[in-house]
């Protein structure tokens, strides 16, 4: 009997954690809001995180970008030089990578580097009583450490995964050309043909909302963190694990509602 | 008792209870704090000490009871409105609480910047000054993680003293100090009361500290106050448990 109300209400009190997390990213949601309408933005945190995170993590981007490219290429070109068409293969490649291929997986790199980097670092503050100490001081810790970070990764998320699908690009054309002598000329005709600005639009404004996702998720966990290193580790997995599955999920519904806007092209 | 100046007590606490889980921490404090006084509070580790003085500035919130700050509730406040009130004042933490990533100087100037002060001159010589207080100046250029405990304490009390609050809150400020610094801190303590009528309050466990700072004395046990009055009156306290706790006697019989 006790074991039964235990399976029943396991699923109840998870759903029930469930909603209360989600309760709490609403209130940072509602405390950053009233930072960034009513506080002062503070620039010069802004700019040095931008540097962290958007300057630091482009190697990261660029080897993620170009390849992904290289590997979609030659399994593209394995299976359309049967059907004789592997010239097409920029028109595919260009495509995916810009509405999928580059904003997921650079995503989920650049989660994997800020998102620790962010829940870590905000977390040590908390357990060292560093956030008491902020808000002893009248500071409020949401104006002081989410504000700079929210705008740097809104800002940084789109330009990198821009340069992630640039990356992505030039390593399908080399592959192509050099391992499989397609002319550059008719990749690129390829690539022109059936890639539109909104693509790169499409991939951007993915990299936008994954930005605000990967900084709410992280900075929440690390504001949250408690009983000291093994709180600040169990954070930090959480924050990396929690944004990496919101950011997949996101996705899928981003890709339906962005589609609407920008529908690909019908020329493939 | 220098610069009492209202019937309304600076701060004032009312029933205050507060738990951790099954732990009942504070069972209903009450505590009135004037303006100008420096109230030193002592009692057994673990005795939630710590506690009342988050309290105080409105860190915790109670379960039940009110702590009120010129006769305004803190406890009703939202957290912005708090970040105002506590412009006020200055604290120490138990651990120093600094920012790591910064150094000594740039932690003492942070409440300066975040006031609101732009002139770097000004920030330079307040920095300076508050170091001054607390013989850290030396040291001015290092990072938190290269100070031994002692100088990590002062460069938080420079930290709690820099904007010139009308109230600072110590929680143990000469934990872990030589009795020399010890010395120069109580002073400093006692100099800042005398010149710019600041209230302390001072968590210790340094009797010869409390007798020379205190104008009053609480002690907490069992979660109440179990002692309030002054220097002289703990002395004369016929109570044992007090007596012990002066002499530093455990009780047990060797
Ligand atoms: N945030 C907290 N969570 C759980 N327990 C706490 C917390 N803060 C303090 N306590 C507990 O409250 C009690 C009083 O702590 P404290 O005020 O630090 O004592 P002290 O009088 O030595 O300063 C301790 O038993 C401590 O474990
Ligand atoms: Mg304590």
């Amino acid at each position: 009997m006790s074991v039964l109300v235990e399976m029943l209400a396991l699923p109840g009190r998870s759903f029930l954690n469930f909603l209360s997390y989600l309760g709490q990213l609403g209130r940072l949601v509602a405390d950053l809001a009233h930072s960034i309408f009513r506080g002062r933005l503070r620039i010069l945190q802004m700019a040095e995180q931008i540097v962290g995170i958007g300057y630091g993590s482009q190697a990261v981007v660029v080897v993620t970008g170009a390849f992904t490219g290289a590997v979609f290429t030659a399994q593209s070109y394995f299976k359309f030089k049967d059907f004789g068409i592997e010239t097409t293969i920029g028109g595919i490649v260009s495509v995916s990578l810009c509405r999928e291929l580059a904003p997921v997986l650079a995503g989920l790199m650049v989660t994997g580097r800020v998102g620790a980097a962010m829940a870590a670092e905000i977390g040590t503050m908390k357990v060292n009583e560093e956030i008491d100490a902020l808000r002893v001081m009248g500071v409020h810790p949401v104006d002081y450490l989410v504000q700079p970070r929210f705008f740097a990764m809104m800002i940084s998320m789109p330009l990198l995964i821009a340069e992630s699908i640039v990356f992505g690009l030039a390593a399908s054309a080399l592959v192509s050309s050099l391992a499989f002598h397609i002319p550059f000329t008719w990749f690129w005709t390829h690539v022109v043909d059936h890639t539109n600005h909104t693509d790169l639009i499409f991939g951007m404004t993915k990299g936008f909302f994954f930005g605000i996702l990967i900084v709410l998720i992280s900075c929440h966990q690390g504001l949250t963190a408690a009983n000291g290193a093994v709180g600040v580790g169990l954070g930090t997995t959480r924050a990396v694990v929690f944004s990496s599955l919101a950011l997949l999920v996101v996705n899928f519904f981003l890709t339906m509602l962005l589609n609407y806007f920008f529908p690909l092209g019908t020329a493939l | 008792m220098p610069g009492t100046d209202s019937s309304v007590p600076f701060i004032r606490v009312t029933g205050l209870k507060k738990s951790f889980g099954a732990q009942k921490t504070l069972q209903g404090v009450d505590l009135d704090i004037c303006h100008g006084e420096t109230l030193v509070l002592i009692g057994p580790s673990g005795e939630g000490k710590s506690v009342l003085l988050k309290h105080i500035i409105g860190l915790l919130h109670p379960d039940e009871g009110r702590v009120e700050l010129d006769g305004v509730n803190l406890c009703s406040m939202t957290e912005r409105q708090l970040l105002i009130a506590r412009q006020r004042m200055g604290y120490l933490f138990q651990n120093a609480a600094l920012f790591g990533s910064l150094t000594v100087a740039e932690n003492v100037a942070f409440p300066l910047k975040e006031a609101g002060l732009r002139d770097q001159k000004q920030i330079a010589d307040r920095v300076h000054e508050a170091l001054d207080l607390v013989e850290l100046s030396a040291h001015k250029d290092k990072m938190p993680v290269n100070l031994s405990g002692g100088m990590r304490k002062r460069a938080g009390i420079a930290r709690a003293i820099v904007t010139r609050p009308e109230c600072i809150l110590y929680d143990e400020p000469t934990a872990g100090l030589d009795p020399v610094v010890t010395d120069v801190i109580d002073h400093m303590i006692q100099r800042m009361q005398k010149r710019f009528r600041v209230t302390s309050v001072v968590i210790t466990h340094d009797m010869s500290s409390v007798f020379r700072i205190a104008d009053r004395v609480v002690m907490l046990k069992n979660g109440v106050v179990s002692f309030n009055g002054t220097p002289g009156e703990l002395r004369a306290s016929p109570e044992p448990e007090i007596q012990n706790f002066i002499a530093g006697r455990s009780g047990l019989i060797a």
